[in-house]
């Protein structure tokens, strides 16, 4: 058994880390507070989970094809505006629809212009990041959207399962059925394989288009998920808000085991990622930290892992140079022997 | 440079011929259309005291996307930290001044953390970490010292302060922050056709590996980049912190009322000078330019009595378009990608 866990932990390096990370974090907090360790905070949690969740899912995704998406809190802010203010008339139903289906849709066309124009997500993205947060304000009127009819909000939270309420089963769903498709269909390979090794995968006939339209849209219909959660429980939006996702998803991501070259982690760091990102954040909140002072650790966090990532990196790089530099001189002792050993043959 | 002979020369006519894509001459040409009707109808827009107003406004996020266009020359893609970076700043500046410093050691104090800030940066981005991520992490990190700093309140100083030369001053009928956006600009352009420096963020933004092998490494290179940006946010908190004698650390964000916020709209002015984000390829006048344009643009919507909405879609449309536009023409060259 002990065996077992050894190797698991020698072929799974990150995400023992991440697993590690989560435990110690929860840890810290559920020693230093009463209250943490309890039934109703694991809920508060899981209710955070729901909408992080999606946003360290849908960066993780970007991030494994070796691009990101700066876009995902404006695409997440004009789901949430257009859903809060179409449900009274549409209904909740309806109006959600309408925000998921625009959002997956501007995933799609994201995704589509990356790939035709074969530029990199973060020029394209950064641009809509503007562009939506236009279009949410002409949407949201420039004023603060707010529901009328508060049943919905309480049916999106109501408990049942112990920890769990409809949204974020909802999202357990939706990390499942995305870590079945990763692994388990072409497609996820061949996202796999644009981030890993770009030109290889290129070369050996896979069409950039394909990849890059699935990630986008899942990243668009995660973010727009994300904003209806978002907006249906607070029951309003507005059309500048949910800016700070983008940074506890890269953060969730990021521990979660993601390589910045692509091509690495999954979508079981994702979920133990956002889980550790939600641990930092219900506790500071249990222990009155003033809100600005989360990202003030988010940032260090981001910091200090990218610093372990690079450093990792650079090691691994002198490592490999080293043996290159070293297997040549045995392989140029070994000529040289070879030649000394030659001599009395003529030329 | 090789990059303004590649747009301006007959070779971009010939090159939109052979490509025949008729995406671009309908784009620009649909892009020119606006432009003139606008002007045409806007009124008050073709007056003197209007440029200047222009001008004006585009002074503060010229300055900045003058010092971020150094970064984007040289290849590290862009600092998402740049409206934190002023945030920090601006509360180091204002918590100087009303301890009664004084003007010249509060400026200065804001300008070492402004470089302190650059500095940090610089170094992991140079070592190898991604400058987005990088970035991304520091804007957290500097927006939470700001807030922590000045426990999230309005830091204010009284006048006279000694500052007000710079906030509201004027010189030959120009406000003195105009002044210094041109000056900047031409100090900016010079050093970057003149000096080895500047050759040397084209060298290593064009081709990263040539770069290495001729002995200049990415790590110097990007911390001295990512300081001169720093230092220019650091720079307009100062002179707007001066214009308003007070400070908060979300006088930048988009919530400020301001039409969008100040890191986006420092790209937004770095793209739309039509810069290569890939680096290598742009020079800190398109930013200048680019600033000035997207000032027009906004300009006239304000004259046409837009709100807020729309004047942020038409910024974002820019954007899309810049890129859109510039990856088509640049596509088959070493620019895109």
């Amino acid at each position: 058994m002990i065996d077992r866990i050894k190797n698991w932990v020698a072929d799974n390096p990150d995400l023992s880390f991440a697993i590690l990370l989560a435990v110690c974090v929860y840890a810290y907090f559920g020693l230093t507070n009463d209250l943490f360790a309890t039934h109703r905070t694991t809920f508060a949690v899981m209710e955070r989970f729901a909408v992080l969740g999606l946003v360290g899912l849908a960066l993780t995704l970007c991030i494994i094809a070796g691009e990101i998406d700066l876009s995902i809190g404006s695409n997440a802010a004009l789901a949430a505006v257009i859903t809060v203010r179409f449900t009274d008339s549409l209904g909740a139903v309806n109006a959600l629809l309408i925000a998921l289906a625009i959002s997956t849709t501007i995933g799609m066309i994201q995704g589509y212009f990356i790939a035709y124009l074969r530029i990199r997500a973060i020029v394209l993205t950064v641009g809509t990041l503007m562009l939506l947060r236009g279009v949410a304000l002409f949407a949201a009127e420039e004023k603060t959207v707010m529901l009328t009819d508060f049943r919905v909000p309480d049916f999106i939270s109501t408990k049942m399962l112990w920890y769990f309420s409809p949204a974020s089963l909802l999202v357990i769903a939706m990390f499942v059925v995305v870590g079945l498709f990763m692994s388990f269909t072409r497609y996820g390979r061949e996202i796999y394989a644009i981030g890993g090794a770009r030109k290889e995968a290129l070369a050996s006939g896979i069409d950039l288009k394909r990849p890059m339209i699935i990630v986008f849209s899942i990243s668009g219909f995660c973010a727009g998920l994300g904003g209806v959660i978002i907006g249906l429980r607070s029951g309003t939006a507005q059309a500048l808000g949910l800016q700070h996702l983008l940074l506890a998803g890269t953060v969730a991501a990021f521990i979660g085991g993601v390589s910045i070259l692509g091509g690495k982690g999954g979508v079981i760091g994702a979920a133990i990622g956002t889980l550790t990102v939600n641990f930092l954040n219900t506790g500071l909140v249990f222990n009155v930290t003033p809100a600005f002072m989360v990202q003030l650790y988010l940032g260090i966090l981001l910091i200090v892992v990218i610093m372990f990532q690079t450093g990792s990196r650079v090691f691994d790089d002198s490592q490999r140079r080293k043996q290159l530099l070293y297997d040549v001189d045995i392989r140029r002792k070994s000529i040289g022997k070879r030649r000394a050993g030659a001599g009395s043959v003529p030329p | 440079m090789s990059a303004d002979a590649n747009e301006e020369s007959p070779g971009l006519i010939a090159r939109i011929a052979r490509d025949n894509s008729p995406l671009v001459i309908v784009l620009v040409a649909a892009f020119v259309v606006i432009f003139v009707i606008g002007a045409a109808t806007a009124p008050n827009f073709l007056t003197v005291f209007n440029f200047k107003t222009i001008i004006r406004d585009a002074a503060l996020v010229g300055i900045m996307a003058i010092g971020l266009t150094f970064v984007t020359l040289s290849g590290n893609f862009f600092l998402l930290s740049m409206k934190e970076t002023a945030a920090l700043s601006i509360i180091a500046f204002a918590t100087c001044m009303s301890a009664g410093y004084g003007f010249e050691i509060s400026f200065l104090v804001t300008m070492l953390i402004g470089i302190g800030a650059g500095a940090l940066q610089g170094v992991l981005i140079g070592l190898g970490g991604n400058p987005i991520v990088v970035t991304l992490g520091a804007a957290g990190l500097f927006f939470g010292i700001g807030s922590w700093w000045s426990d999230n309140l309005v830091v204010s100083f009284r006048r006279p302060h000694g500052a007000e030369w710079l906030g509201t001053g004027s010189f030959l009928g120009l406000p003195n922050i105009t002044v210094a956006f041109i000056l900047i600009a031409i100090t900016a352009e010079l050093v970057l056709r003149r000096t080895n420096f500047g050759r040397q963020v084209y060298l290593v933004g064009a081709n990263r590996a040539a770069g290495k092998a001729t002995g200049h490494e990415n790590l110097g290179l990007a911390i001295k980049v990512c300081i001169i940006a720093s230092v220019c946010s650091a720079f307009v908190a100062i002179a707007f912190s001066a214009q308003v004698s007070s400070a908060h650390v979300n006088y930048f964000a988009a919530s400020f009322g301001s039409s969008g916020d100040m890191t986006i709209m420092v790209i937004a002015t770095v793209m739309v000078g039509g810069n290569s984000i890939m680096g290598g390829y742009g020079s800190t006048l398109r930013s200048s330019l680019g600033a000035v344009f997207i000032s027009t643009v906004d300009n006239m919507m304000v004259l046409h009595g837009f709100n807020s909405g729309p004047r942020v879609l038409a910024v974002g449309l820019m954007i899309v378009f810049s890129i859109i536009v510039f990856a088509l023409l640049r596509r088959g060259t070493r620019a895109v990608e």
